[in-house]
């Protein structure tokens, strides 16, 4: 009798620290404890961790120098290497691949041909000493695998015999690194304009709205395009790099703009708002340190949602030659040459980059929505 | 105040939405003089003017060509006139279909762009129309359906639709086709009628390469007028309004297209222009892949190749004049199905 009593007791005692574990919990912690219910958001961010991951350690997981400099002269428009462990000549621990040989004469017609030779095995080797690499700043040169004689390509080369796989893991790198930048200029312009225009409203807030709303109504890609154009061959690829991501920020600026602007047209009634006005804090003030952290989780969540688009935006314009250009790998970059008649009919191991970057783009999307439920406090009481 | 207002309003309708109408009129082409502005500028940041780029040309036929000689062109091509006036001359111009001539092709961009604006546009109205045939009822369906595989399957489709644009299903379909037929599926007309008059024949021909690029414009549009009509519905039919009407015997399709559709295919009207504003994000890619001749095509020419700013200036500005337009008519017929609308702009 007393056991169930106290049994309920402890019941209770949990139910109430649960509730108060609910009431006191930040939002941070409620988002999370919201997100986790989510099973296709959960797999995506894991997804979305294992590829940033890849794109952060691409010089050690990959086995060569994506640039020219890594080129394998004698495997050019190569087919994947795929390991094995065994063949016909029997059955071996460790995976290896075949040799190949390029060669040329009157019976191929005098052009060069790669032949694979099955009877001459490389064994694959764990962290050999390959292309010096920079990585947080300290120079290596192991990778993670390689072969034992020759090189391995686990997706093939290219027309010039660069290795599929490691420009594959390097542009992983590069947009996301484009889209970060991107995404932070697009944010840093949404929040001053749509600051401003919510902040002050009346006038100031039409003037700018216009202007905004001429922006949104201009194609973006076509005018970007544009504005790529000019950009002079001269630079640098370094300066193309951020060149470009500066023109992703401002594709993306008007829709995150437009909601801070509406956020903060409701929100600056508020009291609070008033009781900072009254203690005679400055605007800037008002909305950095009340206005803003009023709504930080929906702005989290409309830039992760506007990562892909920057993604994308960037390799359609690499793809028809005004973004990015070698030596810096993007999808983009490694997609340029891929709607050659030649390589659609005999090389498609070029499009095998495809897939990563459609995952990657998923993942974004599956975080975003996740998010954008979990951010949501009415969530669970609309269901 | 109110209620004169009121009675007014009530009074004469027809005036109300005359008024509304000059208003949004009003409204877009002050967008478009803007949006003029950006283009125009964009066009003057090109280093080089059209008269050093003629009289470049002409050097290489062997004349020879000195800084008078330069000075006079511009003199003759006006382009010795202040920015403003320049400005004000152009887009004067354009509003009456001319752009001037392209100083790197040496034609008139009017006629070169003519037929081939109409089809881009064509072809992105048309997918655009596509997209919702296609997303209003399924949208619907699956914003009223409990069925969890009806509901994950559509999330799919949306899913892929966000994240395969448009110019990597392209890609995919041209490696696909020529693995399977032989054949890439590109350009919009056979070889004899690419420069042929407008016959029977030729629309049949064009009808069956068109449909290519009509769906791959249209697959992301779709993907997206899914969700929106979705999210629409779903905010609309759980409302007490909707419960009323199926309180009152009212049921099935009949009510969703009574009630809630009704409330909710009012957004989705407004928001055709910017859908519209996606597609064109994606002509010039696809334009390129599938090797179209039409605008697009040629703006990536102008762009990527040539340089040629008149060119890419005109086209941007015709694009952007065509989303306009699609907002002023959308709104129109807005403000013709809802007064809540003509309200909301005339107060």
């Amino acid at each position: 009798m007393s056991d169930t009593a106290a049994a309920a007791d402890t019941d209770a005692n949990v139910d109430q620290s649960l509730k108060e574990a609910y009431f006191t919990a930040s939002q941070g912690q409620l988002i999370w404890a919201r997100f986790k219910k989510q099973r296709a958001a959960m797999v995506g961010a894991a997804v979305l961790i294992a590829l940033i991951l890849a794109g952060l350690f691409a010089p050690f997981l990959t086995p060569y120098d994506p640039t020219i400099k890594g080129r394998n002269p004698d495997y050019q428009n190569g087919a994947p290497n795929i390991p094995k462990f065994w063949d016909e000549n029997g059955f071996s621990f460790r995976p290896f691949i075949y040799s190949y040989e390029r060669t040329r004469s009157i019976e191929t017609n005098f052009r060069w041909v790669t032949t694979v030779n099955r009877d001459k095995r490389r064994y694959v080797v764990l962290f050999p000493e390959g292309d010096e690499y920079t990585l947080l700043g300290i120079k290596f040169n192991t990778h993670l695998f390689g072969v034992d004689e020759g090189k391995i390509h686990l997706f093939g080369t290219d027309g010039t015999g660069k290795d599929i796989f490691s420009r594959t893991f390097h542009s992983i790198n590069t947009s996301l690194a484009v889209g970060t930048i991107g995404v932070l200029i697009a944010f840093v312009l949404a929040l001053i304009i749509g600051g401003i225009s919510g902040y002050y409203g009346g006038w100031v807030d039409s003037i700018l709205q216009m202007i905004t709303d001429a922006v949104r109504t201009v194609p973006a890609i076509p005018l970007f395009m544009a504005i790529a154009a000019f950009i002079p061959d001269t630079v640098s690829s370094e300066g193309r790099f951020f060149i470009i991501s500066i023109i992703l920020g401002f594709i993306g600026w008007p829709t995150l703009a437009r909601r801070v602007r509406t956020h903060l047209l409701t929100e600056r009634n508020q009291e609070y708002v008033l009781a900072a006005q009254l203690c005679g804090a400055p605007a800037g003030h008002v909305i950095r340190r009340h206005l803003l952290p009023s709504f930080t989780s929906y702005i989290i969540v409309d830039l992760i949602i506007s990562f892909p688009y920057m993604v994308l935006s960037e390799t359609a314009l690499s793809f028809i030659g005004l973004g990015l250009k070698e030596p810096v790998n993007s999808l983009g970059v490694l997609l340029q040459n891929v709607t050659k008649a030649d390589v659609l009919l005999n090389y498609q191991w070029n499009f095998i980059p495809v897939i990563f970057f459609i995952t990657l783009v998923l993942a974004f999307v599956f975080v975003g929505d996740g998010l954008r439920d979990a951010a949501d406090p009415y969530a669970d009481t609309k269901k | 105040m109110t209620l004169s207002g009121r009675l007014g309003g009530a009074q004469t309708p027809m005036l109300h939405f005359i008024q509304f109408a000059a208003t949004r009129a009003a409204l877009a082409v002050i967008t478009l003089i803007m949006v003029s502005f950006i283009v125009f500028s964009l066009m003057e940041l090109v280093p080089g003017d059209c008269a050093e780029r003629y009289l470049a040309f002409k050097n290489t036929t062997g004349a020879q060509i000195s800084i008078e000689d330069i000075e006079a062109e511009r003199v003759r091509l006006g382009l010795d006139k202040p920015y403003v006036v320049r400005w004000g001359v152009w887009i004067v111009n354009a509003f009456q279909g001319d752009f001037g001539d392209s100083c790197i092709l040496r034609l008139n961009i009017s006629q070169l762009l003519g037929e081939k604006f109409w089809i881009s546009l064509l072809i992105c109205l048309t997918s655009l129309l596509l997209a919702y045939l296609i997303a209003i009822p399924v949208g619907i369906i699956s914003a009223t359906s409990k069925s969890p595989i009806v509901n994950n399957s559509l999330r799919l489709v949306s899913y892929l639709g966000l994240a395969m644009p448009n110019f990597l299903l392209a890609l995919m379909i041209m490696l696909f086709s020529t693995m399977v037929f032989g054949d890439s599926l590109t350009g919009l007309f056979s070889k004899e009628f690419r420069d042929a008059e407008w016959s029977y024949e030729r629309v049949m021909d064009f009808l069956s390469r068109a449909w290519l690029p009509i769906f791959i414009l249209g697959w992301s549009a779709t993907a997206f007028a899914i969700q929106t009509v979705r999210a629409l519905m779903s905010d609309e039919v759980g409302k007490l309004y909707v419960l009323a009407a199926s309180a009152r015997g009212v049921s099935g399709r009949r009510l969703l297209w009574r009630y809630p559709a009704r409330h909710s295919l009012g957004p989705i009207i407004n928001s055709l222009g910017f859908d519209l504003n996606r597609i064109f994000n994606e002509l010039p890619i696809v334009a390129l892949i599938l090797t179209l001749t039409e605008a697009g095509a040629l703006l990536i020419e102008a762009l990527a190749r040539s340089n040629d700013q008149q060119l890419a200036g005109a086209i941007i500005f015709l694009l952007t004049a065509s989303i306009v337009g699609i907002n002023f008519v959308t709104d129109i017929i807005l403000a013709l199905t809802d007064p809540r609308v003509r309200r909301s702009i005339l107060g």
